[in-house]
């Protein structure tokens, strides 16, 4: 078999011929950069092959690299397939990176410690012949002279009652007692020698598509321990959700399971060792993800959620025991997973309500959740509408020139200075710029707008006389970056086709938004409240996100970046569990809003293809500010 | 900008062609727009006009009008001349078909094409120049410096490429065509462009491109009757006249295919629907190709 030999590391692998470049790098445990899940659709897998045989069709794929990079022998390695021994170089921005991810502690005072999951200390008199009750008989009577449930409504299960009678024994009859409430009753979890009271844990999960966050809870006193976050590792096998579930119909779906666990199991390893925690002292984790995520987790074929009639297979709360799935916690752990709406409105959604509070409340909140796909709730405590849709890789960095996920080097934030068109920008960690974010990308639109470089379509104005703006190699560009300022040799720049997508994808959400505004009856001037979350919706800036219309126009102090909802929402149905019992009320209680099939959204879209609105008075505030700007900028005079 | 009066106009006044008297040479100038309400329902103000377009390339021209208007395709003037004198069209729509053929460079025939076709006319000129983002700027700043002072009514400007028609109508005094494809939102956003450009707003006509009847008229026909809507009903940004021009009425399968003593009979019998169709679903101006239709609308918008 062939070998394989990755640089600059040189980690060697065999693997038989035809093996693509991807799988081999998979195999020596490189992580690749495989945004379109391998299809040769994104150029992220950029390898050079330096010596050796492969076979790849390098015209095909030509408008991926450029001239120097040709010369070193560029190849997708998704598209390369190894046909005998070769060495293969793989840059740095090829591999997945350290991402920036969200984690932070909302203050949840308000919400009452009440966990589903209790410890009782006993002390049981000893069996004798005039006593001959049985070991559990005996245990959960004590249990419920401790306030615990009555016994008959207890469930022991298996794996207890083979250790029960040496426990009991040993610790001369002074046990504590796990029990988890669970649908249906009470579970028996664990039994300890002595008195264990004062360590009794949990776990609140966000089980992104892209990262796994991790807080890892004290249940008996309610505070926040430590907290994780690393990698979804499904990664690897397609980086977005319909990439994962082919995967998964192609005979993947235990892989991705097994995946999914390992990842949780990662982030709650790096937990528990920071707060010096035993993993089998964890006895519930909550665990918030989308609804495929959330059946790829469980082993539950996702299949039937992306071809008609497109339903998934469960939307309700699951719980289960940790090691149905798993979870290197102990095995009586109780593991749950949020309800979901709709195959696109799933727990990650259910979480984010949970953390807005709308469902408290009498005035109307507009929660927004931007990632690759985005979802739009817009209610109060009384009635919920929610919708959904592709927002396009755009946000995320996919199909513009220099987009990037939210990795050091990404240009996060940008001004440009109006009279000069310098742009001044900071990235993340502070290095030098390797390319710009979603962040940076709608700070940067709202900024060429202001400064009159692009109309409200988008287009650049090439009458500009300006060295930043030149017609480029596909389409008219404005240079971020240069070169000199970049560890990548080439000029940062986005380009007409860039924002165009750009305006696409914000179109798509603010379309979203009037559609839940018009089924309501309301009008942006009734949201009292606008929450944003998500990847990409949380670092957002909130001015910019309403000076180019991607929220629609409401006073700025009524936007509110709200963190991570999921991990948030996750958090207080985990130590709360009259607030996880609403949840499947909750869920069934919103209403679903098939964007497709309704017949306006598509007039809502196009009209929202403009820089802010085709419809101008819905921001009067964005077009008073754009008159001004193009009243500085004498945009008459500079027309040439 | 909006007035509450009740006598506001639905539709803004546009003054197309200008005589001695308003600084060009044309011997009328003519006033579209100024409708209150929706058209053939009492109360319009505005002129319907009837255009015949020729051009300087014959070559792409349908055949059935080559063959009917015979050696003048090899004329503009002269065959300008015929429209108004002959065959009765209110204005030319002179169509710089020239310039669509690849690596264009005659930029001064441009000019006095323009020149000549305004010299043997008396009425106000509608252009058609280039939509090629290479040959644009240099072909609009032509025939608007030729033409200056005379209201052309220049086309096309289009979302992604405005702003070289937009700045030969500026700096000569012209007017302009603003074309969106079939969609109320975009030949809003359009009009918003080309105002925030510097055009003044009673110097923009709409055109929301018109397919052929059976070729996806039904959905002109419903853009043009909400661009009307919306005007009337206090939008601003839309409430400018329209034209149309249906030019593929020509080319379809119908005409092409008849046989050869039915062809002019159906080539006008397929424009006349068309075009007077939309004029009811509220255009000003309508562009034919074939002579006899022009006939056959003048006579029943005057009937």
């Amino acid at each position: 078999m062939p070998t394989v030999t990755f640089l600059p590391g040189y980690r060697k692998v065999s693997v038989p011929e035809g093996t693509s470049l991807l799988d081999a790098a998979r195999a020596a445990g490189l992580a690749m950069n495989v945004v379109c899940g391998g299809q040769g659709k994104c150029g992220k897998c950029l390898v050079f092959v330096k010596t050796g045989s492969v076979s790849f069709d390098r015209d095909k794929f030509r408008k991926f690299f450029s001239d120097p990079e040709i010369a070193r022998g560029a190849c997708l390695a998704c598209q390369t397939t190894v046909t005998g021994d070769v060495q293969v170089d793989v840059p740095e921005g090829s591999l997945i990176q350290e991402q920036k991810i969200l984690v932070e502690i909302q203050g949840l005072e308000e919400i009452p410690l009440n966990p589903a999951v209790r410890k009782y200390e006993v002390y049981l008199s000893p069996p004798s012949l005039d006593d001959t009750t049985p070991d559990l008989t005996r245990l959960l009577e004590g249990v419920e002279g401790v306030g615990g449930p009555p016994p008959n409504r207890v469930y022991a299960p298996l794996g207890v009652l083979r250790y029960l009678p040496q426990v009991l024994r040993r610790s001369d009859w002074h046990v504590t007692a796990t029990v988890a409430l669970v649908p249906g009753g009470y579970r028996l979890s664990n039994v300890d020698d002595g008195d264990t009271t004062g360590r009794l844990y949990g776990a609140a999960v966000d089980l992104g598509t892209t990262t796994i966050v991790v807080y890892l809870w004290s249940l008996v006193d309610g505070r926040i321990l430590s907290t994780a976050s690393n990698y979804n590792r499904q990664i690897s096998c397609g980086e977005d959700i319909l990439s994962r579930v082919n995967f998964s119909r192609k005979g993947g779906l235990a892989r991705l399971q097994q995946l999914a666990a390992e990842s949780i199991n990662e982030a709650l390893k790096k937990a528990a060792d920071a707060a010096g925690v035993d993993l089998e002292e964890i006895f519930e984790v909550m665990v918030a993800g989308n609804t495929v995520m959330t059946h790829l987790f469980l082993g539950i074929d996702p299949g039937y959620m992306i071809a008609e009639p497109y339903i998934p297979v469960v939307q309700r709360m699951l719980s289960t025991a940790a090691r149905r799935v798993g979870i290197a916690t102990h095995e009586n752990t109780g593991i749950y997973t949020f309800p979901a709406v709709s195959n696109f409105i799933g727990g990650d959604v259910i979480a984010d309500i949970l953390a807005t509070g709308m469902t408290e409340r009498e005035e109307v909140t507009l929660l927004i959740d931007i990632g690759t796909n985005f979802e739009v709730v817009l209610g109060n405590r009384d009635w919920m509408l929610s919708c959904s849709g592709a927002a396009g890789p755009a946000l995320e960095g996919g199909e513009v020139l220099f987009g990037m996920r939210a990795n050091p080097g990404a240009i996060e934030s940008v001004r440009i200075d109006p009279e000069t068109l310098t742009p001044t920008y900071t990235t993340i960690n502070g290095v030098a710029p390797r390319g710009i974010c979603g962040s940076g990308l709608i700070d940067l639109l709202a900024e060429l707008l202001r400064a009159c470089v692009i109309d409200r379509t988008g287009g650049i104005n090439l009458e500009i006389d300006h060295p930043r703006i030149r017609r480029g190699r596909y389409a008219p560009e404005f240079v971020v970056a240069w070169k000199e300022e970049t560890p990548i040799g080439k000029d940062i720049v986005i380009t007409e086709n860039d924002i165009k997508n750009l305006v696409m994808s914000k179109a798509a959400i603010h379309g979203a938004c009037m559609t839940l505004l018009d089924a309501a009856g309301l009008a942006p001037r009734d949201i009292e409240r606008v929450c944003l979350t998500g990847a990409f919706g949380n670092y957002i800036n909130k001015e910019n996100a309403i000076t180019v219309g991607l929220i629609p126009e409401v006073p700025l102090e009524r936007v509110e970046n709200i963190g991570n909802g999921a991990i948030t929402g996750a958090n207080i149905a985990l130590v709360n569990r009259k607030r996880r019992k609403e949840l499947d009320g909750l869920a069934r209680r919103i209403t679903y809003i098939e964007l497709n099939a309704d017949p306006s959204f598509m007039d809502r879209y196009t009209s929202s293809c403009f820089l802010p609105h085709t419809d101008l008075s819905l921001f009067p505030r964005v077009q008073q500010m754009l008159e001004a700007c193009r009243l500085r900028e004498g945009v008459g005079s500079r027309q040439g | 900008m909006s007035e509450n009066s009740p006598d506001k106009l639905a539709i803004r006044e546009v003054r197309l062609g200008a005589t001695r008297a308003e600084g060009g040479t044309r011997e009328v100038s003519y006033v579209i727009g100024g409708d209150r309400g929706l058209p053939f329902c009492g109360n319009d103000a505005g002129r319907r006009l009837v255009a015949l377009e020729i051009c300087d390339d014959p070559a792409i021209w349908p055949p059935v009008v080559r063959n009917y208007v015979g050696d003048l395709v090899n004329n503009p003037e002269d065959w300008a001349q015929a429209a108004e004198r002959r065959y009765g069209a209110d204005l030319v729509r002179l169509n710089f078909t020239s310039t669509k053929k690849r690596g264009f460079n005659a930029f001064a025939d441009i000019a006095s094409t323009t020149e000549r076709v305004l010299e043997a006319t008396t009425r106000p000129l509608i252009i058609e120049g280039s939509n090629d983002p290479q040959v644009d700027s240099e072909v609009f700043r032509r025939c608007g410096e030729a033409g200056e002072g005379e209201r052309l009514l220049l086309g096309t400007a289009e979302a992604d490429r405005y702003r070289s028609v937009a700045a030969a109508a500026l700096a000569y005094g012209h007017l302009v065509i603003a074309q969106s494809p079939i969609d109320v939102n975009l030949a809003k956003q359009l009009n918003i462009l080309l105002r925030e450009t510097g055009v003044p707003e009673d110097r923009i006509v709409i055109d929301p491109y018109t397919g052929a009847l059976g070729y996806g008229f039904e959905y002109s026909y419903s853009v043009m009757e909400r661009i009307r809507l919306a005007a009337i009903a206090g939008d601003d940004d839309l409430a400018m006249p329209m034209i149309s021009a249906p030019t593929d009425t020509l080319s379809i399968r119908e005409v092409r295919e008849a046989a050869p003593e039915e062809q002019d009979a159906m080539a006008v019998a397929w424009e006349f629907y068309t075009a007077y169709s939309a004029f009811v679903a509220g255009a000003s101006v309508v562009c034919v190709r074939h002579p006899l239709t022009v006939e056959r609308l003048k006579k029943v918008l005057e009937a």
